[in-house]
């Protein structure tokens, strides 16, 4: 019983030290990963304004133009193609949400 | 028992322990009590540190959540001159990469401080390599740094931010109070080696980012009119030149470009004249724009019906001892044909049948003379003087757009009411302001400003000034495939050596609204000063046609020869 008893009290300061030991060691890490966090998003910024100035219409005009040797249409060149107006959806009376007592399952009810 | 030796040294003893304790006691109270508050001064000035933090700028996007302006956190650099032992050597290291003089930076190093910039906001590249570098008493720092990616696009109306993050002009001016980041001060701790240690939970502590703007602008319109404008203002050498692009069912501005541009990214350099924002700081004469607005109230009052008939007097007529001249020398003609030729007799006739009274409150019902209220900073109320201040030959000069001072934005909103059958809305940049979780804080709806005439006589006027571009002063705006309205605008500037009009200074203007039968753009271009041939109808008319064409493509507006066909729906 008494060494059960040393046993249990080893455990437990191990467990106590264990634990101490393991919440700085988490702490490491989310420092860590706090630094990695700011870092990506640094450098999704970075990005964004890179994406931002690349797809600029002018600069995209300067290319199509420039380098691929694109114009821009003229006239008559353009045709508007519209889709005729499909038949217009029913519209859905109400939708009320019915709570059933015995199942406790909710029915879509039409009124 | 008699006292001895031993019982004098115990008392001897005690006194030395009572003097020893006095003597700490009255240091106590020196340090504690009397020294107290300026020896904690030090300690704060010796441990703590007191740093502000700023939360990111809000970001600026246009209508479709293309990004205009957004903060990015880039490096700065200080150093700590007390620290340094040889600034010479730490200078002529830093000037390669600071981009900065060996000598300049020296002297900030050699300054009886503990804390000096030495360069702020730099490129990413250049805090790599002071990273590589690794000097002593130089320290990295980021911060955030306002980014404008598109360049010069649409900068009069973004503006700019200044080195501290604060809005200086335009939108960034304007929004300053949801752009700008939460400030937040700390105090942190230092060591016994004078190393920062911040305080517990600082990072959670981080100051929250600026609101967001999003914009009525579009990107891609705002890109065609800037260009578009650029090309007329280089063709016709022109000072300076305005296009404005509005919707008028809602009053939102769908571009307003400004010629010449500038980057809001390089400011520095330049002057305020540069970054002035005209479409709504500067007024000019309108010339026979204001036509549109004599001819409406006009209509409205029932002082003329499209087929009036009024008399040109040959192209010659005398007032006040003055003489108003025509381009042409008209006769008779309807009241359609003097808008559509743009008699200044003419429309003079029809401003003198309608009276100063009834001329100076359509003028102001129509906007004129005071602000249109737009969320832009710096907008002027233009010129309109009450009747009382008017000559003998004002009521004529005013009709046709003379002695009135008006701002683009002014006189497009005037025409986006009649594009709107007849209702006026407030003009506005902004339409949506979110919170760094995307929540929207506000939604700014289409506001109605007032009815400046009735559904009628928006119809009958739109039917007027279809004419101008069909048989008028204004055929190379037309457009084919779509209905244009508009009115074309040639006002003499006035000299400013002699005080007269100039007979070579010009502001030549076209503003009008597309498709006619139901606009989906209300547009102005102006050309101040354009060389050689100055009508408004020459110079300024074909940039609406230019604009409004590519604007209506890529809107994907129906034109009147669009093919409709029918696509089978299937189930894929």
């Amino acid at each position: 019983m008494k060494m059960l008893t040393i046993v249990a009290g080893v455990l437990l300061v191990f467990m106590f030290v264990w634990e101490r030991v393991d919440v700085v060691r988490v702490g490491y890490q989310i420092e860590r990963l706090k630094t990695q966090k700011v870092l990506l998003e640094r450098e999704r910024d970075q990005l964004q304004v890179k994406f931002s100035a690349l797809t600029a219409p002018e600069r995209i005009a300067k290319v199509a133009t420039e380098r691929l040797g694109l114009i821009p249409p003229q006239q008559g060149q353009v045709l508007m193609v519209h889709q005729q107006e499909e038949t217009p959806i029913p519209v859905l009376p109400p939708i009320v949400q019915v709570r059933l007592a015995r199942h406790d399952s909710t029915v879509r009810r039409n009124e | 028992m008699t006292p001895g030796p031993s019982r004098s040294r115990r008392y001897l003893m005690l006194f030395l322990l009572f003097c020893g304790f006095g003597i700490i006691l009255s240091r106590l109270v020196t340090l504690q009590v009397l020294q107290a508050a300026e020896l904690t001064a030090r300690a704060d000035r010796q441990h703590q540190k007191t740093v502000s933090f700023e939360g990111a700028r809000g970001m600026v996007s246009d209508r479709h959540g293309k990004v205009l302006a957004m903060n990015m956190e880039v490096p700065s650099v200080f150093g700590v001159p007390t620290s340094l032992e040889s600034p010479s050597t730490v200078a002529r290291h830093l000037s390669p990469v600071l981009h900065i003089r060996s000598d300049e930076l020296e002297r900030k190093l050699r300054q009886d401080k503990s804390f000096v910039w030495l360069a702020r906001k730099l490129d990413p590249e250049q805090g790599r390599r002071l990273e590589q570098l690794s000097l002593d008493g130089i320290g990295v720092v980021m911060e955030g740094r306002r980014f404008y990616p598109k360049g010069p696009l649409l900068a009069h109306v973004l503006g700019f931010s200044g080195m501290d993050g604060q809005g200086l002009e335009g939108l960034e001016r304007r929004y300053d109070s949801h752009l700008h980041g939460e400030k937040r001060v700390t105090v942190l701790q230092r060591d016994a080696f004078g190393r920062t240690v911040f305080p517990k939970g600082v990072a959670e502590q981080a100051p929250t980012p600026g609101h967001a703007l999003t914009l009525t602008v579009d990107e891609v319109i705002q890109y065609i009119a800037e260009k578009e404008l650029e090309e007329a203002v280089t063709r016709t050498h022109a000072k300076s030149g305005t296009i404005i692009v509005m919707e008028p069912q809602s009053g939102a501005i769908l571009a307003m470009a400004v010629s010449p541009r500038f980057d809001p990214n390089v400011v520095a350099a330049l002057t305020p004249d540069r970054w002035r924002n005209r479409a709504l700081t500067d007024t000019y004469e309108p010339g026979s724009t204001m036509k549109i607005v004599v001819g409406a109230a006009a209509l409205e009052e029932k002082v003329m019906t499209p087929d009036s008939m009024v008399f040109g007097e040959n192209g010659r007529m005398v007032i006040a001892n003055t003489t108003i001249h025509d381009h042409d020398k008209l006769g008779w003609m309807t009241f359609s044909e003097a808008i559509q030729k743009s008699s200044n007799i003419g429309v003079a006739k029809v401003g003198m049948a309608l009276g100063e009274q009834r001329l100076y409150r359509y003028l102001q019902v129509f906007g004129f003379g005071q602000r249109t209220e737009i969320d832009l900073p710096g907008e002027v109320n233009g010129l309109l003087k009450t009747p009382k201040d008017w000559g003998r030959r004002s009521l004529a000069s005013i009709s046709i757009g003379q002695e009135v001072g008006v701002t683009p934005l002014q006189m497009v909103s005037a025409v986006a009411a009649l594009a709107n059958g007849g209702v006026m809305m407030k003009p506005y940049v902004v339409s949506e302001v979110r919170d760094q979780k995307g929540r929207l804080l506000r939604e700014v709806l289409p506001q109605v400003r007032r009815r400046v005439v009735s559904p009628e006589t928006a119809r009958t006027m739109t039917t007027v000034l279809e004419g101008v571009v069909t048989n008028g002063t204004g055929t190379k705006a037309a457009i084919p495939g779509f209905r244009v309205a508009g009115k074309t605008g040639t006002a003499q500037k006035i000299d400013s050596r002699t005080g007269a009009y100039s007979s070579t200074q010009f502001v030549g203007s076209f503003v009008g609204y597309v498709p006619a039968e139901s606009p989906r753009l209300a547009m102005i271009v102006i050309l101040d000063e354009p060389q050689g041939e100055s009508w408004g109808g020459t110079v300024a008319a074909p940039v609406f046609r230019q604009v409004g064409e590519q604007v209506l493509n890529y809107l994907g507006v129906s034109r009147d020869d669009t093919v409709k066909i029918a696509l089978a729906m299937k189930d894929y």
